[in-house]
């Protein structure tokens, strides 16, 4: 069977927003939902839609994804033909600084492109948690006839920079553009996932790159709007934008509802991640756990409430964890108290020691920090 | 041409478990799940690659579908090799002849080939329904220092118990003069664990004179071993300090599966140094509702808990609905035990529905002659709502 669709990921993005999460990482490589990375969202995804090909752009901080990623095998992507590629910058000879923007760092990867046997190219950023399939996508881009697909769905916009879409019954886009300020009202809004025809990527991507443009969005779909060829394709179901530090803990908190678990991870199509073989995980017996997302790995002694446990996580007798994201490797020593935080990596909280931020306010913790 | 191999293991799992009852009906012993999310096989597995054994044959005879999907092509082990690695080895046919595994030491002599072929000096001969953590490295280590033809390990088992294992008699430097099948009145209390090192030439030679002898069974603990002590070969005793489990018994399943929520019972699967590997089921974090209420108990990944679990063993993708009580009992994947249904000291098998208000086993204070009176739910079995599974019992749901 031939390839039908190849994939072209950014792994950076958003990285000053996200503050302290990022130091260390790539957006893709932000751990999220208990045992994922943002990445294994939208590789699972396109794996699940038969699509093997798939080149991740990076720009810094990338040891964390190539050591997440491997040779891809626990997404089922060490392949003869295909499978993942990971460039990071400079991978042209020409190229004298990190690329600005989407269309430089496509320009870099050409050549790649127009080597794959497949017709159509997914362009996506990885800060997307979502279960879609791609291969509905490229039906409904065929039959739309259209240059270019843009995914999105209903939400509104909240902190951080959006693509706004209008666009008629036919999904026909009329206009598109960015809104900054925060406003409860539902719009479609943009996943920054879109699929275009290989043949045409390749010429808008030369093309604005010859006049030294930078930006994919503004550059390129903000004008080629006017020629009536841009199509929305609305992912239903819930879709985690992660883009900053409010975003990223809003988004991880819905994992709490059933609904959000069932659109995410109860659909056919699984999720994978990098196999780690923790053990499962031990509830102690004076543990009072509710309302909580736990990875395998953990030791639960104490008290956890509306959280988020990465794999192995301790919660120490008589500590109390309340709507907090604790990451891999985590300790929350012997009467500590913790509310409304996200620790990163490896971050130990010493025995009755209170922390505590604000539901629209979560504290952030660095890797490796001991309190 | 293959890279010699120091030591190939070979790894019995062929062996059927009627014991098990409906458990085993359509899988072998050693991919019956275990641990939250293992399978039992994965400890044999582990302890290979562990012991930097990394070409390993595993002889299927019996339902071999299941293990040989889940062994694949060996990668969760690390096993998936250029050169070595994983093989399954089911019985076949050969331009002479074409049978069945008669018995253990006649499932290695059909295997001769696959053994020669890495010319492996040292044969590791193991079973795959043991749950331990044992470095086969250091066994082999005193098999070659003591230039024994064969090292067989034991465990020092109570004086009580003795008559229902192999036992090894041995002089005091761990030489064996004597083994005995299941003795009345046990001279020692040195029993055989099923794990063999030989010198490959040795039992080549032995396992090609026990074919010949048409009344043999072709077992390793009734033939080899006996007749390897006879001819005066030197057989040495390895001794096994540590935690070790046969389960093949619904009672001992439960207990060794017990013994993992008991920290001082040994059988650590935290040891980062002594990882156990198993294949990976995809499945998102659990998750804890607001109902649930949980006492020293293991949880595997993919659950919903919403009732009450106390000393229990949650496997993969279990559901546990609100006003469910589950108390001393293993959960197998995927099961479901809906509202106001009570588990006590019971097995409930892969794929099963406990229905609303349905009440499985009984509470029960002690072992009688050994023997715990679990009842067990067979896998993909419905227990209807309000129904009632007895202490002990099989339910198979009329399958």
């Amino acid at each position: 069977m031939k390839e039908k669709m190849m994939a072209v990921l950014f792994a950076s993005g958003n990285e000053s927003k996200l503050n302290e999460l990022t130091i260390h990482r790539t957006t893709a490589s932000l751990p999220f939902g208990g045992r994922y990375r943002l990445i294994d969202f939208t590789l699972s995804n396109l794996v699940n839609s038969g699509v093997t090909r798939i080149g991740i752009i990076t720009r810094s901080n990338y040891s964390s994804l190539m050591d997440h990623i491997r040779m891809g095998r626990d997404w089922d992507l060490n392949r003869k033909n295909g499978g993942i590629a990971v460039f990071p910058p400079f991978v042209l000879n020409t190229s004298r600084e990190v690329y600005k923007g989407k269309i430089d760092a496509l320009y870099t990867v050409l050549e790649y492109i127009n080597r794959s046997p497949a017709d159509y190219v997914i362009v996506s950023n990885c800060n997307i948690a979502a279960n879609i399939d791609f291969t509905d996508v490229l039906e409904k881009h065929q039959k739309t006839g259209a240059d270019v697909t843009v995914l999105c769905h209903t939400g509104s916009v909240t902190s951080s920079r959006r693509l706004v879409i209008t666009k008629d019954k036919a999904g026909k886009i009329g206009d598109l553009c960015f809104m900054e300020n925060s406003n409860p009202e539902q719009k479609l809004i943009g996943l920054n996932i879109y699929l275009i025809g290989k043949e045409l990527l390749v010429s808008y991507v030369q093309e604005a790159f010859a006049r030294g443009l930078v930006d994919f969005e503004k550059d390129i779909l903000f004008k080629e709007v006017a020629g009536g060829k841009i199509f929305a394709y609305e992912v239903k179901g819930s879709a985690a934008i992660v883009d900053d530090v409010k975003t990223y803990y809003n988004e991880s908190m819905k994992l709490l509802t059933s609904e959000a678990r069932a659109e995410l991870f109860e659909k056919e199509s699984k999720i994978y991640t990098k196999v780690k073989d923790s053990i499962p995980t031990t509830y102690g017996s004076n543990c009072v756990v509710k309302n909580s997302l736990i990875a395998d790995g953990c030791q639960i002694n104490g008290t956890v409430e509306n959280s988020i446990l990465f794999r192995n996580v301790k919660i120490k007798e008589g500590a109390v964890v309340k709507d907090s994201i604790i990451m891999e490797d985590g300790t929350i020593s012997e009467n500590a108290t913790l509310a409304y935080a996200i620790t990163d990596k490896s971050v130990t909280l010493s025995a009755g020691r209170q922390m505590a931020g604000f539901s629209t306010y979560p504290i952030v913790v660095v890797k490796n920090k001991v309190i | 041409m293959l890279t010699k191999k120091e030591c190939v293991a070979m790894l019995l799992a062929g062996g059927q478990g009627t014991r098990l009852g409906a458990l085993t009906e359509n899988v072998a012993k050693p991919a019956v799940p275990f641990g939250g999310k293992y399978r039992i096989i994965d400890f044999t597995l582990s302890n290979t690659i562990n012991s930097g054994i990394d070409t390993i044959g595993v002889l299927t005879q019996y339902q071999p579908f299941e293990l040989n999907q889940y062994i694949g092509n060996g990668q969760p082990w690390d096993l998936d090799r250029l050169d070595g690695g994983a093989f399954v080895l089911p019985p076949y046919q050969k331009a002479k002849s074409g049978e069945w595994y008669k018995g253990t030491a006649n499932a290695i002599y059909q295997n001769i080939d696959f053994i020669d072929r890495y010319k492996a000096e040292y044969v590791l001969i193991l079973s795959g329904d043991h749950i331990y953590k044992m470095n086969y490295a250091k066994m082999l280590s005193a098999h070659k220092a003591k230039k024994a033809s064969c090292t067989i390990a034991v465990l020092d088992v109570p004086l009580e118990n003795a008559s229902r294992f192999g036992i090894m008699n041995t002089k005091p430097n761990g030489t064996i003069y004597e083994f005995e099948e299941k003795p009345k009145n046990p001279k020692s209390t040195k029993a055989s664990m099923g794990i063999y090192i030989f010198t490959w030439e040795k039992l080549k030679k032995f396992l090609i004179e026990d074919e010949k002898n048409k009344e043999s069974s072709n077992d390793f603990g009734k033939n080899i071993i006996p007749n390897m002590l006879n001819a005066g070969e030197l057989m040495m005793s390895f001794d096994f300090r540590g935690y070790w489990k046969d389960v093949g018994t619904i009672s001992s399943l439960w207990e060794a599966n017990m013994d993992i929520l008991d920290s001082q019972s040994g059988i650590n699967l935290a040891d980062r140094d002594w990882k156990i590997y198993a294949r990976n089921a995809a499945e998102p974090p659990h998750f804890i509702g607001d109902f649930a209420q949980i006492k020293n108990s293991i949880i595997s990944e993919g659950c919903n808990i919403n009732g009450t679990v106390v000393n229990s063993v949650i496997f993969t993708g279990v559901d546990v609905e609100r006003g469910a009580f589950i108390k001393d009992s293993i959960v197998m994947p995927n099961s479901k035990i809906l509202r106001g249904a009570e588990l006590n000291h019971s097995i409930v098998g892969w794929g099963a529905t406990v229905g609303e208000g349905a009440r499985v086993g009984e509470a029960l204070s002690q072992a009688v002659n050994g023997e715990w009176d679990i009842a067990t739910v067979g896998p993909e079995v419905e227990v209807k709502p309000g129904e009632k599974v007895k202490a002990g019992a099989m339910f198979t749901g009329g399958k």
